[in-house]
Formats: C-alpha cells, sequence, structure tokens
C-alpha cells in the first residue's frame, strides 16, 4: 500500500463550510487519532475517504483502498450472533472457530453466539471494532470507537485494537485523547472554518 | 397447575367453534330447508359421501394443481418484477400503471376476457396468476424499500459480495412483507379461482362440482365442496408460512 493523500479536500453544508482546503497525508502503517470539536467535520472527513461522501472540493488518492470501518453507529445485522458478524464480512463457517477465537481477546466466551441485541451496547461496540479488524483491509477507520465504554475496558480494546491492526493504516477519531495518551498515536485534528 | 399455553389456546378454538357451529345448525333450523341452507351435519354427510369416489379427488387434485401453479408463477413473477423494479427505476415507472390496473380491475372482469381469450382450461392459473403477482409485487417493493440503509453503506464499504448482501441484508427487510402479503394472496387465489372455475366449468374441477351441485340444488353437497375449499386453502396457507417464516430467520 502506498500513502494516502488527501488533498485540498472542501465540503460544504448548505452556507456553512465544514472544511475547506483540507490536505493531510497518512502514511502506509500509520496509526492516526483524529481530535477535534463535535460539528468540526470529523465524521463527514471518514465518510469522504470510505466513498460515502463526495466532497465538493479535492481528492483522495490512490484510488481503490480497500477499507473496513467502525462507524458512528454499530451497523450489526439483527438477529445474528457476534460471530456471524465477522463472517459476514470475511470467511465462512469453516472460519468459524478462528472468529471465536478472535472475538474472545474482546469479550466472554458465552457471549460470542447471542444474538447481537442480547448485548449491552458496550459489547455491540466491541463486536463492530472487531468486525472492523477481523475484515480484509488496506487501512482501518474508526469513528468515536471508545464510545459507551468505561475506563478499563476502553484501555483492554485499544490494546486489542494495536495488537490486531496488523500494520495496516489506522485512522481513529474519538473526543477521548486524554486516555489513549499512553499509546502510540499520532495526532490530527481539523482546523476551525 | 395452571394448563399450559397451547392448551389454553387449543381449547378456546374448540370453543370458537363450536359456538358458529351452533350459530350454523339454529340457522339452518330456522330456515328449515335443506335444499336452501345444508345443516353441518347434512354437510358433514355429504362430504363423507364425497371423499371416497374418485371424482371427488380428480375434482381436488385439478384445481389445486391450477390454483397452485397460478399461484406460485404469480408469487415468483412478482418477486422477480419487484427486485427488477427495485434495481431500475425506469422499469417501475413503466410497470407502475400496469399493475396498479391490475390490482384495480374487478375479478370478474379478467375472467370473462380470458375465457374468451383462452378458454376455460388455463382459467384459474391465469386467474391465479394475475391475483397474486400485483400483490407480490407491490410487498416485494416496500419490503426492498424498508431495507436499512445505514447496513448497506456497511456492506459497501466492506466490499461484501452482492450474493451475501442480498441474502444478509435484504432477504430480511423483505421477508416480513413478503410473509404477510403471501398469506392473503394464497387466500384470495382460491377464492378467484374457485369463482373462475364455477364461471368456466372447466373438467375436473372443485368449480365444476360445485356448479353442478347448484343446478342438481344439492345445497348440501355445496357446502361440502365449500368445506374442502377452506380446509385446502388453510393448510396451504400454514404450510406456506411455515416456509416462509423459516426462510426469513
Amino acid at each position: 500500500m502506498m500513502d494516502i493523500q488527501i488533498r485540498n479536500l472542501t465540503q460544504r453544508f448548505g452556507s456553512k463550510t465544514v472544511f475547506r482546503d483540507l490536505s493531510l497525508t497518512l502514511e502506509d502503517g500509520g496509526l492516526y487519532g483524529l481530535t477535534a470539536p463535535s460539528g468540526r467535520g470529523k465524521t463527514t472527513l471518514l465518510r469522504i475517504l470510505m466513498g460515502l461522501q463526495k466532497p465538493d472540493g479535492g481528492s483522495v488518492q490512490p484510488a481503490g483502498i480497500r477499507w473496513s470501518a467502525v462507524f458512528q453507529t454499530d451497523r450489526l445485522l439483527p438477529g445474528r450472533s457476534a460471530v456471524e458478524q465477522l463472517l459476514f464480512v470475511r470467511g465462512s463457517r469453516r472460519d468459524r472457530d478462528n472468529a471465536c477465537a478472535f472475538l474472545s481477546g474482546l469479550l466472554l466466551e458465552n457471549s460470542l453466539h447471542q444474538p447481537v441485541e442480547q448485548l449491552s451496547g458496550g459489547m455491540q461496540r466491541r463486536v463492530a471494532i472487531a468486525r472492523a479488524l477481523w475484515a480484509e483491509s488496506d487501512c482501518v477507520l474508526m469513528d468515536e470507537p471508545f464510545t459507551g465504554l468505561d475506563e478499563a475496558t476502553l484501555r483492554q480494546t485499544a490494546q486489542f485494537i494495536l495488537t490486531n491492526r496488523q500494520g495496516r493504516t489506522l485512522l481513529l477519531s474519538t473526543h477521548q485523547k486524554e486516555l489513549l495518551a499512553d499509546y502510540p498515536f499520532r495526532w490530527l485534528s481539523l482546523p476551525e472554518e | 397447575m395452571k394448563p399450559a399455553k397451547s392448551t389454553k389456546t387449543l381449547r378456546r378454538g374448540l370453543l370458537v367453534t363450536l359456538f358458529w357451529l351452533g350459530i350454523w345448525q339454529a340457522a339452518s333450523m330456522l330456515v328449515a330447508k335443506p335444499v336452501l341452507f345444508a345443516s353441518p351435519l347434512d354437510t358433514l354427510k355429504a362430504l363423507l359421501e364425497l371423499i371416497p369416489t374418485g371424482d371427488y379427488w380428480r375434482s381436488v387434485l385439478g384445481s389445486l394443481g391450477r390454483i397452485s401453479l397460478g399461484f406460485l408463477l404469480g408469487l415468483l413473477l412478482g418477486l422477480l418484477l419487484g427486485v427488477a423494479s427495485f434495481r431500475f427505476r425506469l422499469l417501475r415507472t413503466l410497470l407502475s400503471p400496469l399493475l396498479t390496473l391490475m390490482k384495480t380491475v374487478p375479478v370478474a372482469s379478467f375472467i370473462i376476457l380470458i375465457l374468451v381469450w383462452f378458454g376455460s382450461a388455463w382459467l384459474a392459473v391465469i386467474v391465479a396468476l394475475l391475483i397474486v403477482l400485483p400483490q407480490i409485487y407491490f410487498s416485494a417493493l416496500s419490503g426492498l424499500e424498508s431495507t436499512d440503509r445505514a447496513l448497506l453503506e456497511f456492506a459497501k464499504v466492506f466490499r461484501v459480495p452482492g450474493g451475501r448482501t442480498a441474502w444478509g441484508i435484504y432477504r430480511p427487510a423483505l421477508m416480513p412483507y413478503l410473509t404477510g402479503s403471501c398469506a392473503s394472496a394464497l387466500g384470495m387465489s382460491w377464492k378467484a379461482g374457485i369463482a373462475a372455475e364455477v364461471i368456466g366449468t372447466p373438467l375436473r374441477s372443485i368449480g365444476e362440482q360445485m356448479y353442478l351441485s347448484k343446478v342438481y340444488m344439492a345445497t348440501a353437497e355445496l357446502f361440502a365442496w365449500t368445506m374442502t375449499v377452506i380446509l385446502l386453502s388453510t393448510v396451504l396457507e400454514k404450510l406456506l408460512l411455515r416456509l416462509l417464516r423459516s426462510l426469513g430467520t
């Protein structure tokens, strides 16, 4: 994979400019934290990177990057277990044991096969995080992945993310920068318009 | 100990059935003319006389085959056109007036037109198809449109293959709509199919037997054939719902 070049990105919503001529470089395999007050465009930037939103100007290079992501909401398949959430994005029934082993780094064994609706909000969030890391991708994006997690779980989850990103570029937006001070994130911020 | 819920439901169902059988018996006693209004006992007697005959089974199988074929073709076509219209907006715009027309044109008009164009042999098949198709088409469209956009975005970002997205995201959104409309479409296809058979009187059909019952004023037999239709339609509906629910999970 090459570095990801974000060049002169501009996004407006009506008369409001969210960001203008934003340029960033994400080095291949880099670990990035994105922090900015609410409304500054963190989610919008991630959606543009994933190709879910077309910017008003600028570009993201190279094309064809394989993304995996944790969205602002969990977006888990209703009625399916945590293991099935993973197998939906990669693998088949044969990979079930591997998926179980992977998830057991974040969740208790007895919660892996329950429909996700029966898990707590924090557990569902961790399933979404595990799914993003389990998927085959070049770059992992995470939009406020630690929402709803207490401090101890946040640290355990952060460690899980670092262990399992397997050299992929990772960009994570968060309001909880101070709780991640011990981790080797390079911090980016979005300027006020 | 309290009776189990299923026993309670069964008991309640039995009581309701007995209540309506009582009303039926009372009404037949009030009319007091078996040639106009057969009693439950007369109907049961007529049914027990019909069941061992070859004609009964040939007629049942004939109608069952024709109406089921029409229903299945309507289901398949409705589903295919619904999916295609969801995918291609132009096709949807093109089909919209035709399917709305199919939904609103009286069944009797269809029956007469089909009789004129194709004769009676395929009448029940085509009528059942025309009744089922628009119902399934519109419910398939509604189901697909109710699919969670957030989940579709997730599948797009993760490059989940189309087949897996269809099975894992579209199917669960579609099935509740399809299950509901299938049940009502099946009932409607039997009603319309039998009505078509009574008018067209194709050989080896329940409709033909009902028509003959009317001609010979054999009201108990007419009631027995009606009971047969109700029984067939109910059993098929339950089987279909069970199948669709297993596909929906």
